[in-house]
């Protein structure tokens, strides 16, 4: 069965549509600029990919729904309806007789990979906390008085799942997947996988986060993963760790048959995905790219590719010292002195955590249809260890109509996802 | 090529009625309650007091990694210890050559940070109600990376994996209340595709701290019966008044049903099926006419290859709510036919209360235990029975049938709907091909 993509959506510093964000990737320009949603003067980090001046109204326009939403399910929710809208889904099902469009929604499926829980959710307490000193009789007492009784729901990891299914009427086969940056990547396989097992005929897959959080900031500045300077540079020999981004990316997914009966736009291929665990602990990388070997190796398997036919690797390339190396070492150790082009996007949007791999796979997607390798401009000079690795500070040509993305996380967690681009892009 | 079964053979489980399964199981056939009045912090200014906590739990006993521990955090200590117990009861493990064909599929509840640190940041950001993320820089902030690991959503998978030396596919899901069944179902899926031979699966939560049951008191969602906690969960009962929360984790080791027979595995039972849908309507209920869960059960059935008739007990999700309870019946009315009154039904949430993202895993555990036991556990507390609840409900005590198949409902905030279907080792071996 061929499984195909009818639908991309994506929201980021870099722009409101795939196609603007493309544009900003193509041109070199890069999101990371000075936090401008919380500040403190003594932190050592004060920049990130944040999306500037987009308020709730234009992700959501159902004001209704603002007060059950945080600011990460609008980014999913918008995401999200733009590939559905972009896939005709919904003008499809306008058309069908009542029991055969309840069948279609039973038939849709809905994955999403979600940031989960956030740091300052919990901040709504604060002026309870202050109000009890400390004395939990008096917080439990005065609760009612202080927090939103919808405090709970407004922060559901699940609520972009939810609320897919309620604003778009789709009730098939589900999940939301709390895998920290891989979330994103694995929703879209596990909705590939649904529609491969025939649990459902088409889904809805997206990833998002907004991690630009005091918190998060500063813990992984204390960890080593964050760069003070204003700038992510993949594979670079001065790399000093990654840059957070936020927002989300969305793709619709169906059976071949099934896109071309409803002469839906088929944007690419869905080819195969692999999934492995280091077990290495929480934070903890292994340095002979273990991980990355085994999910580009499963991938190709799934995918029933030669390694040969890959023409473009977009890497995670999160400008941490020890992920970029060992994602180095696992490219060499599958293809050889001679890898295809690779890129990397993460310099142009920051690192969107759980909406990284699947915004990645949009990116590719659309690189696969221009049939470009956009180029790395943050790139100096490459790391010599890391050589040989064909990325490059301007584009490149693609060897083949084939890409692997890379995602990877905490956890020890590693995906590689096989995308090929649709037919009429490659005649 | 033939799709592959799925062998149930091991089970672990940390709940408020035992730090074990063979403890819980007994616990929950003897209708023994876990429930009374919060312990683990000063609960007495809240409108609900009382909670099903885990009780005398002491990781160390089943964990000797002391520098593993202090990266876990409570709920992730209960899914280490049942995690354990469920490899012990296989009699498999990953060892080094077989690492990359084990998987991990968890369902994960959504409170990381523990209430202590969120007192540190208070304190050092807030003191007047207002957040000052500078305070974050202070020399006396207690910076802790250790907590900050704890406090990762996918914390548990990465200590799992490591701790067990699990190298193959690993997930990590958050449906609510539905979690820990399509954490199992996800597993399931898993397995058929291949990509693994084994799954440690299963879930773990604890929102039995400050700020998950303030969650759940602003929403009138828990029962308030703190004078009488140990009736305060009656599933189905015309009097129930809310859901009890409790806290805990299970899980189960699922392997290639061949290699289990082949290395002489106790099976406990098959997992034959997953069914799994939104419900599309409310965030936190689903449509009165059970719209949603029909569609979930219907999907188990048939993709376990059961028809309705097969099916000899139920375990409802039965949280005890008014809606919960009633959209479930209508659902289970509608997928069941005539066959609704042969069936035994029954919510062992009525003795362990609502353990949220472990519900579902401890009670597909309870669900094997059932089939190999051959008896149906008891609803505790049922002494009113709603008439809209027209169920065959295991009342007064637990119930000898044999099970040729059973269900397992899981309805999560958020309109997921997972149902869980499995069936007798013995009703596999005589050749029911799906």
């Amino acid at each position: 069965m061929r499984i195909v993509f009818t639908g991309l959506g994506a929201v980021c510093g870099a722009g409101l549509t795939t196609e603007s964000i493309w544009d900003a990737v193509r041109t070199g320009r890069s999101a990371i600029g000075p936090l401008t949603r919380w500040g403190a003067p003594r932190c050592p980090v004060r920049h990130a990919a944040e999306v500037v001046g987009v308020g709730a109204h234009t992700l959501v326009e159902d004001k209704k729904l603002h007060k059950f939403l945080s600011r990460t399910d609008l980014f999913g929710l918008y995401a999200a309806k733009a590939a559905i809208v972009q896939s005709g889904l919904l003008a499809y099902r306008e058309k069908l007789d009542t029991p055969t469009a309840k069948r279609f929604n039973d038939r849709t499926g809905i994955f999403v990979g979600s940031g989960g829980g956030n740091y300052s959710s919990n901040y709504d307490f604060f002026p309870l906390m202050t109000q009890a000193g400390g004395n939990l009789q008096t917080f439990g007492r005065e609760l009612d008085s202080s927090v939103n009784p919808m405090w709970l729901l407004t922060h559901l990891p699940n609520n972009v799942l939810c609320y897919i299914g309620i604003r778009h009427g789709f009730k098939g086969t589900n999940a939301c997947i709390t895998n920290q940056c891989v979330g994103g990547m694995l929703a879209l396989a596990e909705g590939a996988a649904a529609i491969g097992a025939g649990e459902a005929e088409r889904a809805v897959a997206a990833g998002h986060d907004a991690p630009i959080e005091p918190e998060t900031v500063l813990h992984y500045h204390r960890l080593g993963l964050l760069a003070e300077e204003e700038v992510l540079r993949p594979f670079d020999l001065g790399r000093a760790g990654t840059v957070f981004g936020e927002g989300a990316a969305a793709v619709v997914l169906e059976t071949a048959e099934g896109a071309e009966a409803r002469q839906a736009p088929i944007l690419g291929e869905y080819l195969g995905t692999g999934c492995v665990s280091e077990g290495t602990g929480i934070v903890e990388v292994r340095p002979d790219g273990d991980g990355v070997k085994r999910a580009i190796e499963l991938a190709l398997v799934d995918a029933g590719i030669a390694r040969e036919q890959v023409g473009l690797i977009v890497a995670h390339g999160n400008g941490n010292r020890a992920s970029d190396a060992s994602e180095a070492v696992a490219i060499r150790r599958i293809f050889g002195e001679r890898p295809p082009p690779v890129t990397a996007f993460k310099w142009a949007f920051g690192h969107l955590i759980a909406g990284s791999g699947i915004l990645d796979v949009v990116m590719a997607l659309t690189a696969l249809r221009k049939q470009v390798a956009p180029g790395i401009p943050t790139l100096r000079s490459l790391d010599p260890a890391l050589a040989p690795l064909p990325v490059s500070p301007t584009a490149q040509p693609l060897s083949g109509n084939i890409a692997v993305v890379l995602s990877r996380g905490f956890g020890g967690m590693n995906t590689a996802l096989v995308v090929r681009a649709a037919a009429e892009a490659v005649q | 090529m033939p799709r592959r079964r799925v062998a149930i053979t091991g089970i672990g489980m940390v709940t408020p009625v035992g730090l074990n399964a063979p403890n819980t199981w007994s616990s929950l056939l003897a209708g023994r309650s876990g429930v009374g009045s919060i312990q683990t912090f000063d609960a007495r200014g809240f409108s609900t007091r009382i909670g099903a906590e885990v009780k005398d739990f002491n990781a160390e006993s089943m964990i000797a990694d002391r520098r593993l521990l202090k990266f876990a955090s409570r709920p992730v200590q209960f899914a280490l210890a049942a995690a354990e117990e469920a490899l012990t009861d296989a009699g498999i493990r990953p060892e080094p050559a077989s690492s990359s064909r084990w998987g991990l599929s968890v369902g994960a509840g959504m409170i990381g940070v523990a209430y202590g640190e969120l007192e540190s940041v208070h304190e050092f950001c807030a003191p007047k109600g207002e957040f000052d993320a500078d305070g974050l820089l202070d020399d006396g902030y207690p910076a802790d990376p250790v907590a900050f690991c704890r406090s990762q959503t996918n914390a548990g998978l990465g200590l799992l994996t490591r701790h067990f030396g699990i190298n193959g596919y690993a997930t990590s899901v958050h449906t609510a209340c539905a979690s820990g069944g399509q954490a199992l179902g996800t597993a399931l899926k898993v397995l058929r595709r291949g990509h693994v031979d084994f799954m440690l699966a299963g879930g773990y939560d604890s929102m039995l701290n400050p700020i998950g049951l303030s969650g759940f008191c602003l929403l009138g969602a828990l029962s308030t019966d703190n004078d009488t906690p140990e009736r305060a969960s009656r599933p189905f009962d015309v009097t129930r008044n809310g859901f009890v929360l409790g806290e805990g984790a299970g899980f189960l080791v699922l392997e290639d049903w061949e290699m289990a027979r082949m290395r002489g595995a106790r099976i406990y039972a098959e997992l034959a099926g997953d069914g799994n849908s939104l419900s599309s309507y409310r965030i936190t209920d689903s449509h009165p006419s059970g719209d949603g869960p029909i569609q979930a059960m219907q999907q188990a059935m048939s993709d376990a290859g059961l028809a309705f008739e097969d099916v000899d007990y139920v375990n409802a999700h039965g949280t005890s709510t008014v809606m919960n309870d009633r959209s479930e019946c209508a659902a289970l009315r509608a997928v069941m036919h005539s066959h609704l009154q042969h069936l035994a039904v029954s919510s062992t949430k009525s003795c362990m209360g609502h353990l949220i993202a472990a519900a579902g895993a401890v009670e597909a555990g309870v669900c094997a235990l059932a089939i190999r036991d051959g008896i149906a556990p008891l609803n505790a507390n049922l002494i009113q029975p709603d008439p809209e609840c027209d169920l065959n409900i295991v009342r007064g005590q637990s119930r000898p049938v044999r099970i040729r198949a059973a269900l397992s409902n899981s309805l999560g905030f958020g309109g997921s709907n997972s149902c869980l279907a499995f069936r007798h080792p013995e009703a596999v071996a005589v050749g029911s091909e799906p």
